[in-house]
Parts: structure tokens; C-alpha cells; sequence
């Protein structure tokens, strides 16, 4: 019985990355099919024949590597700044005692409840104020300011998850309040921090609305926004292009989280607190 | 070490995004230099990539011949357009000429954002574009946009299908809605059905043809329009049940897809017939097998005609723009016969001008049967449901789901009119 357990965990395993792991086997599929074989009633994974020149009117579209590379920038900036801004407040956050800790997660709870459409025409006013609409900084920071709360959020999660004595152990070894930070505690919260950072790159990544409302030269478009342009009127829809790109579109996306993932490893503080 | 990289690849980041936003300009805000030409903000939705080279030529000729008036074009997507369009508006950065549709220009026009351009439209143009289509551009007397481009829904039929039912091709003028019917039921044979419909979202495709049953649906405009579900508005929405639940000649599954979904089940010959908007002529040249023999079929035709409400795409310019007499002249450029003719071919749509649709009449003569589809152009009507404020709402919340209810079986025809009527008293009160 128990020789069956390994096999059967791994079996599990299996199956829940393919269930994962369909859609994007799907969308590569659909991105190879004819036009005519996607709106066919045969459906299957493995293409008839190899249409490779979706990949070429993908690329051929208008602007779809320049806003490939504005999503990189925007995505990588808005990520830096949230894990600038979150990492000191969520410690902050989660060693304070009494009413402006409670006043402040409260804060970030109730930011979370706003429609987007909501604020979008005040938002666009004062960063139009400021000269910073159809602006990637004006993205990037807007980015950051609508992914920090729940980043920090979970980032303050993780930090309550080390354990107060670690610190108060690297103090009565001499260590002063900064020394503490820097050689205990964020070195303990980089799984935390790292999948915060994969949280907020995402976010980015795939935000649509912001962008589409504060951006109005095609040169500062991002990748959701030339996406879309796949995407008719009258319910016209170019299929194949449009997988096609979002596949070379997941690219970078991917190679992020590729370099990410080894960081998001549990179990550092193993042992770390005894008895 | 792996500090120091990622700290270089965040100030590369940062550095990237300063040059970026210092070297960016932002959009053209349709001013100009002392003495220089006037610059023009066009922001288009063309999508396809033909459309898009179609648009981007008209624009250069126009900027050729124009050294004193240049167009640049913004292009962008019709996802997510109207929101983009209110916060454009309200924040004074809107582009001077906009593309959009009619059935979503209206609030704005009532909001005072759209210039009326009623005096800017040339005698020519205006005798060149048939009244029901004019009519859908005309907000409280104003006419406030160039309509360009239109669809009409129009039955495509699987030739050889018909030909071994026995059924003889309908080659008139119009086709009426019982014609359509007793070949549905001529065709329909074991696992073969006559028709394909997708009506998942059936509201826009009942409102356009209402007018052929005499339906309107709505009396008046703005907040005082008023609803009224009687036999002409049923008509359509009875005849699809009883051709689904009682002939059974109409695939079922077919009623949950979308149009470009139900062409599916015409290209595996698993139906004679499939009602789709116009352009779908493009699409089944382009995706049907090479073996199958279709054909479009005459225009539609009730009791009361073969009229279609007209909600065409349109060319408006923004009120607030320094140059709504250069932006007029612009859009005039885009509507003369020949240009308004290359788009429509580049789209697979219907012309919004006579002597545009018989340009395009003349250069793609039958082929894929566009001589029949541009026919239907002249039976486009004025459609009522434009001008009501409260429209969007109702078919969203409201007609939408109770088209769909019906259509499954869940309620009757008394239940759907209750329904339609009392959700917009609800919504109205």
C-alpha cells in the first residue's frame, strides 16, 4: 500500500500540471492552425498543417516588439519601486503595536474596494496635471501605486512569519537595528519578497485598463494594448495572429519567472529557532 | 555579486523609462506652429490590416495634396474604446477626429462633445447617403458624424445542400422570412439541420430587424423614449423559436454560439444555411473548405420590407478641437466614393454612400456574392434605439438575458414581453 503512495502523489502531480498547463499547450497549438482549421468543427491539439505565418503577421503587426519592450520596462520598474516601498513598510507593519498599525492595514484593506473605473478620470487628470499621461513613468508609477497595497500586504505576512527572537538574538550579539534588517531579517524574507516581486511583475504584465486610458501614442503602448487591437469590431477576431503574438508575448513573462523561481524556496529558517 | 546585477538592471530600467518619458512628445494635441500646417489628430480603429493600409493610404494622399493641413493617425482598439474615449474627453486630450459607431457616438454627441457638423457636410454627400442611414447620425437635428461603413444580416446557404433537397436558389431581389423557412425545413434531413444561427447576444440582431416585421421597439429619444413590445417587436424572436423548438429545422447548439462560432457547423455541412452579419462574405471565402459551394441569398424581407437598422461606423469630430472646419474637410476626403469604397473592401463592409456602395459594386462585380450583399444597402432604416439613454442598459441587463431564456425554453413569448417591458420600467422609473 505504501509503495503505491509515491506513484500515486506523482500521477497527481502530473495530471495538475497538464491541467495547468493546457491552455498555454492550446494556445501554441492555435497559434500554428489555419484560420480555416480554427473555425472548423475538428478539434485537435496537433495541428493539419503548420501555419507559421501567424508568427510573421504577429510580428508584422503594428508596434508588437516596441510594446513588448515598453511592457519589460514598465513591469520591471513598477516591480523595483513595490518592493522598495513595501519591504520597509511591511516590516513596519508587522512590528508595530497599537492604533496606527490597525489604522494602517485598515487603510490597505479599504484602498482595495475602489472600482478602477472609478478613479481612472481623477487619475488621469493629475498625472495630466503633472505631465505625465501617454508617459511610461506615469504607467510605471501607477502601477506601483495600485499593486502596493495588496503587495504589501502580503509582504507583512511574511514578515510576521519571522520569528521576533531571531532579532532580539542578533541584538544581544552586539548587532545594531540596521545590522538586524540587513543581515537576518531580509535575508529571511527573500522567498517572501521575491514572490511579492512575481505578484506585482504580473500586474503589470497584464494590465490593461490604466494603460489603455493614460497611454495615447502608439509608441508607448504596451503589450496588452497591441494585443487587443487583434481584436475587431463586429466580432471580427484574428485568431491565429492573435496567438501567435500572445505566445512571443509570454516570453519574457516567462524568462522573468524562470529567474525568479529558484529564489521562491520555503524552509530557510529550518532549524533557526531551537527549543 | 547577484545585488550588484539586479541594482544595474533596475537603474537600467529606471534610466530606460526617463529617456523614454523625456524623449516621448506625447500625442499630437492638434495645434500647431506659428506658421506651420495644421496638425490633426485621427485616432482610428481600423483593425485590419488591410483596413489599416487602406487608412494609412487615404491619409497620405490627404497629407500629399494638404501640405497646409497634416492628418496623423492614433490608431487604437475597439476594446474597452468608449471608456477611453469619456476619460479623453473629460481630461481635453481627445483626438480631433474620432472613429467610432453610431449606436455609441449618440451620448456623446447629447453630452456636447461631438461638433455639429451639419454645415461642414457637402450637398453631395449628404444626397449620396440614403436617409435611414443619415437619420441614425442626426441627434436632435444635428448631424453629427459621417456614417462610413455598415453590416447587414444576410443568410449564406451550402449550394449544393439546397440543389439535392431540391430546393430551387431564391434569385430575387429580396427573400421573404417564410421562404427562408420552408427551405430550412427542405434541408433538414437526419443529423442535418437547415439553418445556423448564433444568437448569444440576440438583442442587436432583433432590433436591427424589427423594422422588417413593423417592430421599433422605441417611441422618441433621450430619457423620453418609451418602450413598447407588441406583435412587430415578438415577430422575429417567435419565428427563431418556432423554427428551433417546433420545425426544428435550426441547430440548437447554435443559439448559444456566436455568429463566427455557428460557422462551423456550415462549413462541416452540418446545416444548409447560416444567417451572419455581412462581412462574414470575407471570412467564408477566406475559411471555408475548398469543396464547398456557397452562396449568399437575397436580402432578407417581412411584411414590412427588407429594412435593416443602420448602426454604421462613423467619422465625428471632437467639439473642442481648434479645427473642426480642416477636420470636416478631412472626413469629406475620407468619404468620397473611391476611398469610402477601398475601406469598405479592405473591412467587408457595406458602403454607408449610394455611389460608394456602387463603385465597390462594380469592382468586386459577383464575386462572393457581394453584389448581393451591397444590394441590401439600400434597405437600411433609421433605428430608433440609437437615440434612447437608457438603451445600453436594458440590453444588458435586461433583453439580453431574457432573449436567451426564451431561446432555451425557459419562458414563453407572453414571459418575454412581460419581461422586456417591465425590466425597463424598472430601469426607466
Amino acid at each position: 500500500m505504501r509503495a503505491l503512495v509515491r506513484p500515486a502523489q506523482y500521477a497527481a502531480l502530473a495530471a495538475y500540471i497538464v491541467f495547468l498547463g493546457f491552455p498555454l499547450l492550446w494556445l501554441v497549438s492555435a497559434s500554428v492552425k489555419s484560420s480555416g482549421e480554427l473555425n472548423s468543427l475538428t478539434v485537435s491539439l496537433l495541428p493539419q498543417e503548420w501555419h507559421w505565418e501567424n508568427y510573421a503577421q504577429a510580428l508584422a503587426r503594428q508596434g508588437l516588439v516596441g510594446s513588448t519592450l515598453n511592457s519589460v520596462l514598465v513591469a520591471l520598474a513598477s516591480t523595483a519601486l513595490v518592493i522598495l516601498i513595501a519591504m520597509p513598510a511591511a516590516y513596519v507593519l508587522a512590528r508595530l503595536k497599537g492604533a496606527v498599525r490597525t489604522a494602517g492595514v485598515g487603510w490597505i484593506l479599504v484602498s482595495q474596494v475602489f472600482p478602477v473605473i472609478l478613479i481612472i478620470l481623477p487619475l488621469f487628470l493629475v498625472l495630466r496635471t503633472i505631465g505625465l499621461t501617454d508617459s511610461l513613468v506615469g504607467l510605471a508609477l501607477v502601477h506601483t501605486t495600485y499593486t502596493l497595497p495588496f503587495a504589501l500586504w502580503m509582504l507583512q505576512g511574511y514578515v510576521s512569519a519571522i520569528p521576533e527572537d531571531l532579532e532580539e538574538a542578533g541584538a544581544m550579539d552586539g548587532a545594531n537595528r540596521l545590522t538586524v534588517l540587513r543581515r537576518i531579517v531580509f535575508p529571511l524574507l527573500a522567498p517572501g519578497v521575491v514572490a511579492t516581486a512575481m505578484f506585482s511583475f504580473v500586474s503589470s504584465w497584464n494590465e490593461f485598463f490604466f494603460a489603455l486610458v493614460l497611454l495615447q501614442s502608439p509608441d508607448n503602448y504596451t503589450l496588452p494594448i497591441t494585443l487587443s487591437s487583434f481584436i475587431g469590431g463586429e466580432g471580427k477576431v484574428a485568431l491565429g495572429p492573435l496567438a501567435a503574438g500572445s505566445v512571443l508575448a509570454a516570453i519574457p513573462s516567462i524568462v522573468f519567472f524562470s529567474l525568479m523561481q529558484k529564489k521562491l524556496t520555503g524552509g530557510l529558517m529550518a532549524g533557526a529557532v531551537k527549543g | 555579486m547577484k545585488t550588484r546585477g539586479v541594482s544595474i538592471a533596475a537603474c537600467l530600467t529606471v534610466t530606460s523609462l526617463l529617456a523614454t518619458a523625456c524623449s516621448g512628445g506625447g500625442s499630437g494635441d492638434g495645434g500647431e506652429g506659428d506658421d506651420g500646417p495644421v496638425s490633426l489628430t485621427f485616432q482610428s480603429l481600423s483593425d485590419q490590416p488591410a483596413a489599416i493600409e487602406a487608412t494609412e493610404s487615404i491619409v497620405a494622399q490627404w497629407n500629399e495634396e494638404n501640405p497646409d493641413v497634416q492628418v496623423e493617425i492614433v490608431p487604437a482598439g475597439w476594446d474597452g474604446i468608449y471608456d477611453k474615449l469619456i476619460t479623453q474627453f473629460n481630461g481635453g486630450s481627445a483626438p480631433d477626429i474620432i472613429h467610432y459607431e453610431a449606436a455609441s457616438i449618440v451620448p456623446f454627441a447629447r453630452d456636447g462633445y461631438l461638433a455639429d457638423l451639419s454645415e461642414h457636410m457637402s450637398e453631395e454627400r449628404r444626397a449620396d447617403i440614403p436617409e435611414g442611414i443619415l437619420e441614425s447620425v442626426t441627434v436632435d437635428g444635428q448631424v453629427v458624424a459621417y456614417p462610413t461603413e455598415l453590416q447587414s444580416y444576410m443568410a449564406f446557404a451550402n449550394r449544393a445542400m439546397l440543389e439535392e433537397a431540391g430546393v430551387e436558389i431564391p434569385t430575387g431581389e429580396t427573400m421573404t422570412w417564410e421562404e427562408l423557412r420552408e427551405i430550412a425545413q427542405a434541408t433538414t434531413s437526419g443529423d442535418v439541420y437547415g439553418l445556423a444561427w448564433g444568437l448569444a447576444s440576440p438583442t442587436a440582431t432583433f432590433m436591427a430587424m424589427a423594422p422588417q416585421f413593423g417592430g421599433s421597439y422605441f417611441e422618441g429619444t433621450g430619457a423620453d423614449a418609451s418602450l413598447t413590445v407588441g406583435e412587430g417587436e415578438m415577430a422575429l424572436p417567435e419565428l427563431v423559436h418556432t423554427m428551433a423548438y417546433e420545425d426544428q429545422t435550426i441547430l440548437p447548439v447554435t443559439l448559444t454560439q456566436s455568429g463566427g462560432e455557428a460557422l462551423a457547423s456550415f462549413y462541416a455541412g452540418d446545416v444548409a444555411m447560416t444567417v451572419q452579419g455581412s462581412y462574414q462574405a470575407a471570412n467564408i471565402a477566406a475559411d471555408a473548405p475548398e469543396d464547398l459551394d456557397w452562396v449568399v441569398l437575397p436580402p432578407l424581407e417581412g411584411p414590412e420590407g427588407a429594412g435593416q437598422a443602420a448602426n454604421p461606423q462613423t467619422l465625428s469630430v471632437n467639439i473642442d478641437s481648434e479645427h473642426v472646419e480642416e477636420s470636416a474637410r478631412f472626413i469629406e476626403f475620407v468619404t468620397q466614393p473611391e476611398n469610402l469604397a477601398a475601406l469598405n473592401e479592405a473591412d467587408a463592409l457595406i458602403p454607408a454612400t449610394t455611389s460608394a456602395q456602387e463603385l465597390m459594386a462594380e469592382n468586386l462585380g459577383d464575386e462572393n456574392g457581394w453584389s448581393t450583399i451591397l444590394s441590401s444597402g439600400q434597405h437600411f432604416t433609421s433605428a430608433p434605439y440609437l437615440f434612447v439613454d437608457q438603451y445600453a442598459q436594458w440590453k444588458d441587463t435586461v433583453a439580453t438575458p431574457a432573449y436567451q431564456r426564451f431561446l432555451a425554453q425557459e419562458t414563453d413569448a407572453e414571459q418575454l414581453a412581460t419581461q422586456l417591458q417591465e425590466g425597463w420600467d424598472e430601469i426607466t422609473m
